[in-house]
């Protein structure tokens, strides 16, 4: 007996090498992760469309700067690309609407060396309705409508913004991050309030928030005993030396629910863990030294080493002096999401310091 | 953008960037813009490497702006 899928006696009838020649032409076009994508025909177009009440010329992300703009139109064409079901569209454009609120993407982060990829959290009753995964493997493969939606957003980039690696998109060398970063808060597993419902949305509501990271960090505390120690563990990643760009350090924490169970038995808030996550936030100097991170650069506002010809003047400190990197608790944000097996958390490096409320977009579904 | 204001401008990139200058001259339809690009990179350097990097290009910088020395 076979366990594997169906090759072709139980698909539905299709001649193969027309469907070859479609994934061909695309990925001659260019239009392309570098994965297979889907044909898009008008009719499938207006399946995405009739999801939405909003104008298909209505330019959702303008990038002047480079004579383009995405527009609704563009943005289903390329969810419709990416694998995308038609109800999944609204939860795209209330990304790029996040995206757009974020004010990272206009502003070309996606040309820049650093390489950043668009990260997802989705909350509310949408993640049910379409099958977001919040729960085992969150940030892994296996989720159509994780895996779509975040793709609907990397190929809107490319081909919608004409963000193409080698071309307009410079990343050195990018991130993983960019073929999948869309996660579902476990709201269900989790003892406090949904993200969206911190800042002013309804938990009833369906709302996505989006912004730009550098890379995924595992956090590994299976045998922590109190919340203490997780703090610790999350604020040391949040600082190490290698994420320094900027003067400070931040993030999102995404917090699996053992671990966010562990923090409310022990009578920890979302607040409280941000709070001494926040009070953690600091570097020995001698560590900043020896990266050639202690000082700030007067151009760029960057960490550069003090002798640094645009290093702001400041004064030598003794090595084991404490340097603060996450100056306030709002530069840390917490997202509980995972499976509740083991102690496995992560912390997501965002591009910038996230300070008050993230950008956050309601979904609109058509009633 | 400048050039199109009226302000006489030379855009100078590093090697290493030559593509996306000339995508961003494609996209902004003027595909023969002409731009300097020095050898790269430029955060490593010392101050002093950067001021012969600029030097060396000089000649190519007042031959695109259009000016007699």
């Amino acid at each position: 007996m076979t366990t594997e899928p169906p090759v072709l006696g139980d698909a539905p009838l299709a001649d193969p090498a027309e469907v070859r020649r479609a994934m061909e032409y695309y990925a001659e076009k260019g239009w392309t992760d570098g994965l297979p994508v889907v044909p898009v025909t008008d009719s499938y177009l207006k399946e995405f469309l009739a999801t939405t009440s909003r104008d298909p010329a209505e330019v959702l992300i303008p990038m002047p700067h480079i004579n383009k703009h995405l527009t609704v139109r563009l943005a289903a064409i390329n969810a419709a690309l990416a694998g995308c079901l038609p109800e999944y569209f609204p939860v795209v454009v209330a990304a790029w609407e996040a995206f757009r609120a974020d004010g990272m993407v206009t502003r070309s982060i996606w040309q820049s060396t650093t390489g950043t990829a668009p990260f997802i959290v989705i909350n509310g009753p949408v993640r049910t309705r379409i099958g977001v995964n919040c729960r085992g493997n969150v940030f892994g493969s296996g989720f159509r409508a994780n895996a779509t939606i975040a793709r609907a957003i990397r190929l809107g980039a490319i081909n919608g913004l004409g963000l193409k690696p080698h071309v307009l998109d410079q990343a050195t060398q990018g991130t993983p991050a960019k073929y999948m970063c869309c996660i579902g808060e476990n709201e269900e597993d989790s003892p406090w309030s949904p993200l969206h419902a911190d800042y002013g949305f309804a938990a009833a509501d369906s709302a996505v928030a989006a912004t730009v990271i550098r890379s995924v960090l595992h956090v590994e505390a299976r045998h922590s005993t109190a919340p203490e120690q997780l703090a610790f563990d999350f604020a040391d990643s949040l600082c190490r030396t290698g994420a320094l760009v900027r003067p400070l350090a931040a993030g999102y924490i995404v917090l699996n629910p053992e671990h966010a169970r562990l923090c409310d038995r022990a009578g920890w808030s979302k607040a409280d863990l941000r709070q001494a996550v926040y009070e953690l936030g600091v570097k020995r100097y001698g560590e900043l030294r020896r990266a050639g991170k202690e000082a700030i650069s007067s151009g760029t506002h960057w960490r550069v080493p003090i002798e640094h010809p645009e290093a702001l003047p400041q004064d030598v400190l003794d090595d084991e002096a404490p340097v603060r990197l996450i100056d306030t608790p709002e530069a840390v944000h917490i997202v509980v999401a995972g499976a509740p097996n083991a102690g496995v958390s992560s912390i997501v490096e965002t591009f910038t310091r996230l300070e008050g409320p993230p950008a956050i977009a309601k979904v609109e579904e058509r009633p | 953008m400048l050039e199109r204001a009226g302000i006489p401008a030379v855009s100078i990139c590093t090697d290493a960037f030559r593509a996306s200058a000339g995508a961003m001259a494609k996209v902004m339809g003027f595909p023969e813009f002409e731009y300097v690009a020095v050898p790269h990179p430029v955060a490593s350097r010392t101050e002093k490497e950067i001021a012969d990097m600029v030097h060396a290009a000089m000649p190519e910088i007042i031959r695109i702006l259009g000016v007699a020395e």
